[in-house]
């Protein structure tokens, strides 16, 4: 069984937030609609599987703003064909994921 | 904008959720965890506050969003893999599986409010009150089934019997009841004066009706009137009439093993047949009973043949469950005997060889497994036989009835199956549940060459050999090869 057969409708929902910018859970969040006792397990488990991938962002560029430094999460190239499949599987996933204001 | 250092409340409450369900994460995560978490709430509070939209409303919604950081600490408990391995070994040892079978049985014990039928049963057959209280009907020469008794028989019996204390018929039915405002169909016992005489019941509250009148239960009164006393004198709609409620029952009143819980006290019955409750005088037998009441039924011009006055006594029809259990449970284990073909003869040879401390050990075990699974079954039945749901099956008061020893014979047949499966899955040393199925051979060479699966014992103590096809003349099929201590580091290592 493929992996993508494995992915279920909210993690594909989260893959498509991710790839359409949302880099932190409380965006993710926001975006979904959906509660954070569900996106961070859900990104955990996406990270494992080498769907995602997670960085601090500079340590440097955070203090010169007075403030912690954030974790962001991008799409990995496995991420990103799985997504492919995912959207053929779901036809509606990229009607449900609002496009972030850039 | 610079941002405001004002601490709120909120804020408090986010860290201190974070800080206990930090404690859960591994050590060696738990600090970029509680960094993650600890930075998005703040860049979310600050971006709030600079919006001017920072509120009650949304620091609540913080604090409901701080609630998934526990979801999110166990998920990183539960993919450790040492504590995957951990859990694995914990659902294979025999102690698991006796355990689940006792948090069943707790389990069962809450949600039922702590066995109710099961107390009921220890209350009324061990009270020496009920000695002398019994059951009386009618069951007919010809045709099955049991009937009740008319009653003016039952008339003529309180009045001319010498060999009776007291007697009352009763009638158990489901009328609509409205009362304080609730529309309900509680089961009701319609009655006379005397049958709380017969019982020799007081009441909690209020005076026993003498002609006509209502008395409830506890559990009524506390569920429709909130245990309030002003409840006596309340009116209350059975059917078409309006009643009022004359007394409350005490707690530990019990009749009949369905436990009514509403008793409607009228000048006569006007039912055809009716049930009865006596109590005899002290050393009064069945048939001196019998002959008596079938003499004075006479002159009340209904005729009985000797024997159909059936009578049940109190104590003797609350123990009915526990016989009913056990004729089913030997009936299911000689069953289960013949069709499972439990290899006697090897267990024997073994016992006779030096291992017999595991031989105890396993029988040990299947016994321990098999009683507390079989006291699961007695009491799960027994609730479920005094449930309303069971009326639908027919069940009958006084006795269990049919219901319940079906019941019994499903329930103890699927218990005794299911112990001796699951034991021929254990390893033979050390009870874990085997694992790692491995196939071999080819089904469809059976002629010349073995076919079937492997199991091992993840401890490395042995490994089981289950054939594909098993010859009914064959009662050692499976066998089981144990393996020496030399095996041990090649099972640790794929652990």
């Amino acid at each position: 069984m493929s992996e993508s057969s494995k992915l279920s409708h909210t993690a594909a929902l989260i893959l498509q937030t991710i790839d359409q910018g949302c880099s932190y859970g409380f965006d993710i969040m926001d975006a979904t609609g959906l509660p954070s006792g569900t996106v961070y397990p859900a990104l955990r488990r996406m990270e494992a599987d080498g769907l995602i991938a997670s960085q601090w962002e500079s340590e440097k560029k955070a203090l010169a703003e007075q403030r912690p430094a954030r974790k962001y999460y991008r799409i990995t190239r496995p991420g990103t064909e799985v997504l492919e499949q995912a959207q053929k599987r779901y036809p509606l996933l990229n009607r449900l994921v609002a496009k972030p204001r850039r | 904008m610079a941002p405001s250092s004002k601490r709120s409340l909120w804020l408090l409450l986010c860290r201190s959720m974070l800080r206990v369900a930090g404690c859960l994460v591994p050590p060696s995560q738990r600090e970029g965890w509680r960094q993650e978490w600890q930075s998005e709430i703040f860049h979310r509070h600050q971006f709030l506050l600079r919006a001017g939209c920072w509120s009650k409303r949304e620091a609540f919604l913080l604090c409901r969003r701080c609630c998934g950081a526990f979801p999110d600490a166990l998920w990183h408990v539960t993919a450790q893999e040492q504590l995957r391995v951990k859990l694995r070994e914990r659902i294979r040892s025999p102690l698991m599986c006796l355990a689940s079978i006792v948090a069943a049985i707790v389990l069962l014990g809450i949600l039922t409010r702590g066995l109710p039928a099961f107390q009921n049963l220890l209350r009324t057959g061990t009270d020496g009150n009920n000695a002398r209280l019994l059951f009386i009907w009618f069951h007919p020469s010809a045709g099955g089934g049991d009937e009740g008794i008319p009653p003016d028989a039952v008339t003529a019996w309180a009045a001319r019997s010498k060999l009776l204390e007291s007697v009352a018929p009763f009638v158990v039915g489901h009328p609509h009841l409205k009362a304080a405002g609730v529309i309900a169909q509680p089961l009701l016992v319609r009655t006379q004066a005397s049958f709380f005489r017969v019982l020799g019941t007081k009441p909690l509250l209020g005076v026993l009706p003498t002609k006509r009148g209502v008395v409830l239960t506890h559990s009524v009164w506390k569920s429709l009137y909130r245990e309030d006393r002003r409840a006596l004198g309340a009116e209350i709609q059975l059917g078409r009439d309006v009643y009022h409620v004359s007394a409350i029952l005490p707690d530990s009143f019990s009749f009949l093993s369905r436990q009514p819980s509403v008793y409607l006290v009228q000048d006569f019955l006007s039912d055809a047949q009716v049930m009865v409750v006596g109590r005899i005088k002290q050393g009064v037998t069945e048939k001196s009973l019998d002959r008596e009441l079938t003499r004075i039924a006479e002159s009340a011009c209904y005729y009985f043949f000797r024997a159909q006055l059936r009578f049940s006594f109190f104590r003797e029809a609350a123990w009915i469950p526990c016989w009913i259990f056990v004729i089913a449970a030997s009936a299911s284990g000689l069953l289960v005997l013949l069709v499972s073909r439990v290899p006697l003869r090897r267990l024997l040879h073994v016992w006779r060889s030096n291992q017999r401390l595991a031989v105890i050990r396993r029988v040990a075990f299947f016994l321990s497994k098999v009683l507390l699974a079989f006291l699961f079954v007695f009491a799960l039945a027994l609730e479920w036989s005094r449930s309303e749901s069971a009326i639908l099956f027919g069940s009958r008061d006084p006795a269990a009835g049919p219901f319940l020893l079906w019941a019994y014979i499903v329930g103890t047949m699927g218990v005794l199956f299911w112990s001796v499966a699951d034991q021929r899955a254990r390893c033979r040393v050390c009870l874990r549940l085997l694992c790692f199925p491995v196939r071999v051979g080819c089904p469809g060479c059976l002629l010349l060459n073995w076919s079937g699966t492997e199991l091992f014992c993840p401890e490395g103590h042995g490994l089981m050999h289950v054939p594909d096809l098993a010859p009914s003349w064959d009662e050692e099929a499976e066998r089981w090869i144990s393996l020496d201590d030399s095996w041990k580091s090649l099972f640790i290592e794929t652990r």
